[in-house]
């Protein structure tokens, strides 16, 4: 051998080195953000079991409501837009469950922001990959095992379910609102991936402080933005056209609240 | 270069971080190979490459009744490798509690080629499809985080589990990678006409080679490469009624995908029967009787089988529907429903 291992050992360190200086390191990631997601009623946070009254004048009670939320942008100040790695971007919020409540956005640039959007739903991709790419949160056997459907392969994006006096006993007075729906694999089908934009209207800094954006969601008007959807009428949507009003409804109630700050801890120096 | 103590202790330590590494169970690799005359796969195999032990555990849990609400069901009772992997006898498959599901099996070989899955193509990823049947009420009826749970709690697949996927908790990832590696592994390419095709020593008589000839003229438009389906969904006249499985429109809601289904691929056809989603044709006479008389009239029929004469059909005389049968037999692969490796027991 020509070289003595040593020497390629060192110019290999050498040449590492160098490299990193051509590459120096990116700008500061160390900030966080949270989002806080606000389940409402008319205003009021939502609680199971408690009397609601819709725009209908019908009365309802819930028992479940999840969402996903996926696919996460912030605008920076100034213009550019940073995009939280998909990989680690798939939340479901589940109002059971008050930790799943708060997003916490690790890792993002220490700047100033102006405006958020997400996706009230699963991108298609995810919708139509191998399994390896679906842990975590997308995991169809843990997570997400109510939020799927297996028959018509893909991601139920929300999910409000409930009871009324106006639906008939024989059918429990049960309603159940199932929305999904990618856009289709082969041919076209239902496409109910809803994006939201939001305007901080100021701008948001997380150097050396955690934003807590509140995000409110007044479901109420999932009976009655665009379209109105009467729970006598329509108690069961699913897998059908009337479910594209329905996310045209609930997209809306995703509305900024107030925008509060934490102390930043050690852990985001 | 000299060698000296450093330079020994060194190496020695290289070998052995990289043998810690690799590990001294590195599961075995199983080359799946493509036969010649078939199409790429479309099932991605360098994600869940296939090994020896992630191939045993799949065939394992292939014929697990744990799988099913009542331990009454496996996915090897409705696909059985007699019948080339569907339920023989049946034209709707038998689940838990003996109840019937609506649809005729579709055989489960060749898997790794399918774009999309089931007669409505619903499914679009292989590790997806035993979500389906396992969910299903009138099939095992059972969630996947409950057979977690059994898996988890049985020392035997725990280990087997570790050895295929180096895990100690098993997860709906590798118990799906499992159940695909086994299916991947499925390929069935070595009937008769594979052989004539691949010039390996085997002659088609003229009866079959004439009805391959009309075979290519009348149906390979939709029972397309040597898969013999193009993947496409269609409607071939065996039913119009509609109420009862609109097909292809439950998953599009398209009105002008009523009453189509996947074209099915017609290797081992011969052991397959009944025939078609509705399992209505018991043998592959009455299947070709069926495209040159029984074709019934819709919206959505297939224009192929349109004529002058307003009658929708393949004219097909008695002899050419004879030879069309004999060139079908000759896609039957003995060896692969015979294959050990694929049998619950060996
Ligand atoms: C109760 C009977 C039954 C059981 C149990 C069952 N299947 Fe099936 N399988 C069917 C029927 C029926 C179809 C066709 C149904 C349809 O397309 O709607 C089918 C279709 C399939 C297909 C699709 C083939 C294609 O080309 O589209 C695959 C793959 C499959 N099954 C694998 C499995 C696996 C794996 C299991 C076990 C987890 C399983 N099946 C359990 C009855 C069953
Ligand atoms: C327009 C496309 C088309 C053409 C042309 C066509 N088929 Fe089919 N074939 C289908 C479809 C679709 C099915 C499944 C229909 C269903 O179950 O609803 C099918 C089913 C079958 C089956 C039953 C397979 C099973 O496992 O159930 C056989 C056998 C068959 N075809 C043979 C033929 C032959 C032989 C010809 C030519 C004479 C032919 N087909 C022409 C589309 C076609």
């Amino acid at each position: 051998m020509k070289y003595p291992l040593i020497k390629i050992i060192a110019f290999g360190l050498i040449i590492t080195a160098l490299l990193s200086f051509v590459n120096p390191p990116k700008a500061k990631t160390n900030g966080t953000m949270v989002l806080k997601f606000n389940n409402l009623f008319n205003n009021q946070a939502v609680e199971f079991g408690k009397e609601y009254t819709n725009a209908h004048g019908e009365k309802l009670t819930l028992k479940t409501l999840n969402y996903f939320i996926s696919n996460i942008k912030l605008t920076l100040k100034g213009g550019g837009e940073y995009v939280v790695p998909q990989d680690s971007c798939y939340f479901l919020v589940k109002q059971s469950d008050i930790g799943t409540q708060q997003i916490v956005l690790h890792n993002l640039p220490a700047a100033k922001y102006t405006a958020i959007s997400f996706m009230v739903g699963i991108d298609s991709t995810r919708n139509t990959t191998d399994i390896s790419r679906r842990t975590g949160t997308l995991d169809v056997g843990s997570t997400a095992k109510v939020m799927y459907w297996s028959w018509n392969s893909g991601y139920i994006f929300f999910k409000m379910e409930g009871q009324s006096p106006v639906i008939p006993d024989s059918a429990g007075n049960n309603f159940y609102y199932h929305i999904g729906g990618f856009g289709g694999f082969q041919s076209k089908t239902i496409n109910n991936i809803r994006t939201k934009s939001i305007s901080f209207n100021e701008s948001v800094s997380n150097k050396n402080k955690i934003p807590v954006i509140n995000i409110d969601v007044d479901v109420a008007a999932l009976f009655n933005y665009k379209t109105p959807i009467l729970l006598a009428k329509d108690p069961d949507v699913m897998w059908g056209e009337l479910s594209v009003k329905i996310s045209e409804n609930y997209i809306s109630t995703f509305n900024l609240g107030s925008i509060d700050y934490a102390t930043a801890t050690n852990s985001d120096k | 270069m000299k060698i000296n103590k450093t330079t020994i202790a060194f190496v020695a330590i290289i070998a052995a971080i990289s043998v810690g590494f690799t590990g001294i169970n590195k599961p075995k690799p199983i080359e799946i190979k493509i036969p010649s005359n078939f199409p790429d796969p479309v099932y991605d195999l360098k994600i869940n490459p296939v090994t020896e032990e992630g191939f045993e555990l799949g065939r394992k849990l292939f014929y697990e009744t744990m799988l099913s609400r009542d331990s009454s069901v496996s996915c090897g009772s409705c696909h059985q490798q007699q019948a080339a992997f569907i339920q023989a006898g049946h034209n709707f498959s038998h689940g838990v509690g003996n109840k019937h599901g609506r649809r005729n099996s579709l055989p489960v070989f060749n898997a790794l080629f399918n774009r999309t899955f089931f007669w409505d193509g619903g499914v679009h990823n292989l590790d997806m499809v035993p979500i389906n049947p396992i969910e299903n009420k009138l099939e095992m009826d059972e969630h996947i985080d409950e057979i977690l749970l059994r898996l988890n709690n049985a020392a035997l697949y725990r280990q087997l589990f570790k050895n295929a996927f180096s895990v100690d908790t098993i997860s709906t990832k590798e118990f799906l990678q499992a159940l695909s590696q086994f299916l991947a592994a499925m390929i069935s390419a070595d009937s008769r006409y594979d052989k004539y095709i691949r010039h390996e020593g085997v002659q088609l008589t003229p009866e079959e080679l004439a009805g391959l000839q009309l075979f290519k003229m009348k149906c390979s438009s939709c029972h397309a490469t040597d898969l013999f389906t193009d993947g496409s969904y269609r409607n071939n006249g065996i039913t119009n009624d509609f109420r009862f499985d609109k097909g292809r429109a439950e998953i599009t809601l398209n009105q002008n995908d009523k009453g189509k289904f996947k074209v099915p691929s017609l290797r081992n056809v011969e052991y397959t029967a009944p025939y078609m989603h509705t399992g209505s044709l018991e043998t592959l006479e009455q299947v070709l009787e069926h495209y040159n008389s029984g074709i019934k009239e819709s919206e959505t029929l297939d224009s192929i089988f349109r004529n002058k004469d307003g009658v929708p059909r393949i004219a097909l005389t008695p002899d050419e529907q004879k030879n069309i049968i004999l060139f079908l037999k000759s896609l039957s692969d003995t060896a692969f429903i015979n294959d050990k490796r694929f049998s619950e027991y060996k």
